[in-house]
Order: structure tokens, then sequence, then C-alpha cells
């Protein structure tokens, strides 16, 4: 029996960095493909990309449009962690600011997620 | 038995999937979908203008247990073929 396989991937860029804002989703959709869990982290500028709408305004040239990979990932079975820190410095205020399905979190989660999976990115 | 360029083009796919125009993963992601609608020993045929797309879904093909049978060019694209095995 293939051993189970789980990729987490990191994303800690947003709008001022279209394609590395891009890239995390295009890596986890087709990790998801591929019969892998993904665990996809927002820390640092990556947690814009989880404000509601934000995906919207992000084209990276050569990629399809951030807003539909972001949907793709998520219908995939894709889980999105948002880091709690993070968002309070940028006075996201909670849920009702954040995209449908996305978690809040904080270091200790993330270390969980890193440390179980048999892979790890960051962007 | 080998099956050549020659045989590719002979082949009747149970789903035609057209994925031209989309940019990477956008074919893969249409072949997972269409993965889900042909039955055992289906042939899926996708579409694209994408031109690393028959090398990615043949990666694709390999790590989740399909068959990878090829790919040959059409009119300004490419037509990709993978047998369900799982």
């Amino acid at each position: 029996m293939a051993e189970h396989q789980k990729l987490v991937i990191l994303a800690t860029h947003g709008t001022e960095d279209p394609e590395r804002a891009t890239i995390p989703f295009v890596m986890g959709t087709a990790a998801l493909a591929s019969d892998v869990d993904v665990v996809i982290g927002l820390q640092g500028n990556g947690v814009w990309l989880g404000r509601k709408l934000e995906a919207e305004h992000v084209f990276a040239p050569g990629f399809p449009p951030l807003a539909k990979l972001m949907t793709d990932f998520l219908e995939l079975g894709g889980k999105l962690l948002i880091c709690s820190p993070c968002i309070q410095s940028r006075q996201l205020s909670g849920e009702d600011d954040l995209v449908d399905g996305v978690e809040i979190v904080a270091a200790a989660r993330f270390v969980a997620e890193v440390t179980s999976a048999t892979s790890s990115l960051t962007y | 038995m080998t099956i050549t360029a020659v045989d590719i083009n002979t082949v009747v796919a149970d789903k035609v999937i057209d994925a031209r125009g989309t940019a990477c993963p956008g074919p893969l992601l249409e072949a997972k979908k269409g993965m889900a609608t042909v039955a055992l020993g289906g042939v899926v045929e996708i579409w694209s203008t994408d031109p690393v797309t028959k090398t990615d879904i043949a990666a694709w093909s390999g790590k989740v247990g399909h068959e990878f049978l090829g790919a040959v060019p059409a009119d300004g694209y490419d037509r990709v073929f993978v047998i369900k095995r799982k």
C-alpha cells in the first residue's frame, strides 16, 4: 500500500507579489489532484490572500486567476490555515473578514501540521 | 504490445476534455475531473495548448496509477491520452 502523503505549503506573499502568491495554490491543487493531502498556511503578507475578495485582484501572468485556484483548492479538499497574530497585526478582525473555509490558528498548529507532513514548501 | 504514435491516432476516447487555452494546472485539474466520469480501462483524451501538459499528465499518471498512452500533435494543440487504471 502506498505511503500516505501530506504536503504543507507556507504562503508568505500577498498582492505585492502576484506570482509568489499564486504558485502555492498551483502546487496545492496539483498535489490534491495527485491524491496528496494538502495544507496551505497563510503567514506574514500571505494572510492578505485570506481576506474576502482579495484574491479577485491577483493575477500572475501565465497562471490561472488566483481566485479560481483558491476555489479549486477548497473544492478538492485542501485545508487553508491562517496565522492569528499575522491577521491581528494587519487589523483583519476575524472570521467575518476572511474567506469561507479558512481556519484561524497559531504557531503550535502550524508546527503540528509541518511535522506531520511528508513534504513542505515555503513561498 | 507497444503503442506507437500511429496507434494513438486510432484510439477512440471515452471522454474528451477540451482544456485548450487554460494554464497550468488547469489541464491537470480537468483531467482529474474527467477520470471520474469513465469506467476502469476507459480512455480520457485531453486537448491542451500548453506544450508541457503532455509531460505533466505523464508524471501525474505515474504518480496516481493511471496509464499514460502518449500524445499526438493536432492543429495548434496536443491530444493527450490516458487510460484509467484505478
